[in-house]
């Protein structure tokens, strides 16, 4: 047993690489700060804009979003971070999976606002419409308030996954918790730090967990 | 532009990522039939010892679906991959990938399947045990077929997207898809091959992300 | 006397079935028009004409003396000035009375939160819920959620009101309630186009009542004249079943 501690969860190695763990974590977070809220944003533009345009546009815009989710996350990020260089455009790594995490994200966003959209009676349109209130404020005031209410546990699922999905970084050479693990792992030939990482993104993502459970989540997002 | 379709590369590149269609398919096809099998007894013991004395099973069950929401799948991979040597376990690079994606889907697949048994009335339970049915019977014949129906459009999203998370075996060497097209473009500097794989993913996933959508609405599930 | 809401000729067909047919019908200054006739005769759709909820695709609406224009800014413009009532309230459940009442003030009309807030208070006063501003709609009876609604409506100070069968969706000792507003409104110079099942509060408070059956007005006069001399056979047969 006490091998296995040795093996696994060696103080000392972990002591030794906590601070290139906690750097690889503070990345993790940044690259969660800009995937979160940008494909929050995106997400919302998507919704409105499928619910707001004529018949054909939402249908040509639901084919370009499960085009996008046709690709793997990892595939479309690597394409977004080896392929735009081909063209002459490097962005920063951070700015790179930023983007291409946030172009997949946001049409899950895009989606479940879009049922919260849905999921509102067309009679408080109507009433709305009956005002004088105009589309645009009956959205903001009337329908997305009650949408946002009925699809907050969805909201939360995703989010989830989108925090997850930023351990994909790690591939793309960007130095987040996984890829430093790693790093440390290399550096000390001992698998401490990497189990330390997971307990890490545990620690980060459990009480995200149980609180989707308390708001009634379902483990049944769209692919 | 032409960079991004040079014939000859993608010619050259082509075999290579044939090859990966195939090991990506085998890849995907055995971890989720792995993941839904294990899912589904994981659910249907959970179910069965509803209320029994071996309840603190049934927390354990929970608890692994838990774990397996928070924790990434590629940290999943790389430890199993990187990690699990120092025990003594040597998997190779599939191996790990089905290991990791298997348990990853059983995790959601048992909670899909749990929240529909949950969800079907007390009172089919009661009707069926006052016929005389036993309970294992009575879960059989009719608690799971009423609770597959809500089960399916989730559960297809789950296995679509475990079928696209097999790209993540690229980074374990595993030879499908992404693996050969990176290869590939490392060996010719082009972006070219990463196009051409990009092309198969849209040709092998865009028909089930449609069908996906299509059972959403057919089932209507919210 | 002129009028505030004239239909000339207002066809409605749905899927090839006609729902309103050729209908003529004006509603003067302070007037109430009742609309009576049996369950799917085309009271709503009549009512849902006028302010375009349900777009005519026949004859003409002319409001105040202008045909009531087909969208934008111009069209919400008229619906502020014709408040609608429905049958199933249509409150929003996410905001209090008060805020029920006072968002199209704010939002469509352009009033500040102050005079919005105002108006909103003073129309809750005048449906007798001046106590319960800041009730959300599910802590409401469903006579209480109904008159929200109308404050809703009034305070836009509308020219007339439209009302989708106001009390049908409430249970009986709530309906007395709800008439009482409208009465008070009617003593107030409210113009009103009501759809109703009541008989008779259409006989004591309309000043005419006009029937429709399948789509089309059979009669319309004074209430003496509709109810207790009814000409047509589908007329005597809709009231002797009452």
């Amino acid at each position: 047993m006490s091998e296995f501690f040795q093996t696994f969860l060696n103080p000392g190695v972990m002591a030794e690489s906590s601070g290139l763990l906690l750097r690889g974590l503070w990345v993790t977070l940044q690259a969660c700060l800009i995937v979160v809220p940008g494909g929050l944003f995106f997400g919302a533009g998507l919704a409105l804009a499928q619910t707001l345009a004529p018949a054909w546009g939402a249908r040509s815009l639901s084919w370009g979003v499960d085009l996008i989710r046709a690709f793997p996350p990892l595939v479309l990020l690597v394409l977004i971070v080896h392929g735009l260089p081909f063209l002459g455009i490097e962005p920063p790594p951070l700015l790179g999976v930023g983007i291409a995490l946030t172009i997949n994200t946001s049409t899950y966003y895009g989606e479940i606002l879009r049922a919260g959209i849905l999921s509102i009676e067309p009679t408080q349109w109507e009433a709305a419409r009956s005002t004088g209130l105009g589309t645009m404020a009956t959205l903001r005031h009337v329908i997305l308030p009650q949408g946002v209410r009925n699809v907050l546990p969805d909201l939360a699922g995703n989010t989830l996954e989108a925090v997850k999905l930023t351990s994909l970084a790690s591939v793309v050479a960007l130095p987040d918790l996984l890829r430093m693990a790693r790093v440390a792992q290399g550096v000390h030939f001992n698998p401490s730090p990497l189990i330390l990482a997971a307990l890490l993104y545990l620690a980060l993502l459990w009480p995200l967990v149980r609180l989707i459970r308390r708001l009634g989540g379902r483990a049944v997002l769209p692919a | 532009m032409r960079i991004f379709f040079d014939p000859e590369v993608l010619a050259a590149a082509w075999p290579g990522i044939r090859s990966g269609i195939g090991v990506t398919l085998g890849l995907a096809l055995t971890s989720i039939a792995a993941g839904v099998a294990l899912g589904l007894l994981l659910a249907t013991v959970r179910a069965l010892i509803r209320g029994a004395p071996l309840r603190p099973v049934g927390g354990l069950i929970a608890a692994y679906a838990d774990v397996f929401r928070a924790m990434p799948p590629l940290v999943l991979l790389v430890v199993l991959y990187f990690a699990a040597p120092f025990a003594g376990i040597e998997l190779s690079g599939f191996m790990a990938a089905f290991v990791a994606l298997g348990l990853v889907l059983g995790a959601s697949a048992e909670e899909i399947f749990w929240a529909g048994i949950t969800s079907v009335n007390r009172g089919q339970w009661e009707a069926a045990l006052s016929t005389g049915l036993s309970r294992g019977e009575a879960f059989r014949r009719v608690v799971l077929p009423q609770a597959v129906r809500l089960t399916i459009p989730p559960l297809t999203n789950r296995a679509i997207a475990t079928g696209k998370n097999t790209a993540l075996a690229s980074v374990v060497a595993v030879p499908e898809v992404l693996n050969q097209a990176a290869s590939i473009q490392a060996q010719t500097a082009s972006p070219a091959p990463l196009l051409l794989a990009a092309g198969v993913y849209v040709a092998l996933f865009l028909p089930l992300v449609r069908i996906g959508r299509w059972l959403e609405t057919r089932f209507h599930i919210r | 006397m002129s009028d505030v809401l004239e239909l000339r000729g207002v066809g409605k067909t749905f899927a090839g079935i006609p729902a309103l047919r050729d209908i003529h019908l004006a509603v003067g200054a302070s007037e109430l028009v009742a609309l009576i006739g049996p369950s799917g005769s085309g009271k709503s759709t009549l009512l849902r004409c006028c302010n375009r909820l349900t777009e005519p695709d026949a004859g003409d609406v002319v409001f105040e003396g202008e045909p009531v224009p087909a969208g934008g800014a111009e069209l919400a413009s008229v619906r502020r000035r014709m408040g609608m009532v429905f049958q199933a309230f249509n409150l929003y459940p996410h905001l209090n009375a008060l805020e029920n009442a006072a968002l199209a003030p704010r939002r469509a009309a352009g009033l500040s939160q102050g005079e919005a807030e105002t108006a909103a208070r003073e129309a809750l006063e005048r449906v007798g819920l001046g106590d319960r501003t800041s009730a959300m709609p599910d802590e409401l009876s469903g006579g209480q959620q109904q008159r929200v609604a109308i404050a809703r409506a009034l305070a836009l100070r509308p020219r007339i009101l439209l009302l989708d069968e106001p009390t049908s969706a409430l249970d009986p000792e709530l309906v007395g309630s709800v008439l009482r507003v409208i009465r008070s409104l009617k003593e107030d110079g409210v113009a009103m186009l009501i759809a109703t099942h009541e008989i008779a509060f259409a006989r004591e408070a309309a000043d005419r009542i006009a029937f429709l059956a399948d789509g089309e007005i059979l009669e319309c006069g004074p209430p003496a004249e509709v109810l207790d001399r009814p000409r047509t056979e589908r007329l005597q047969s809709f009231l002797s079943r009452l």
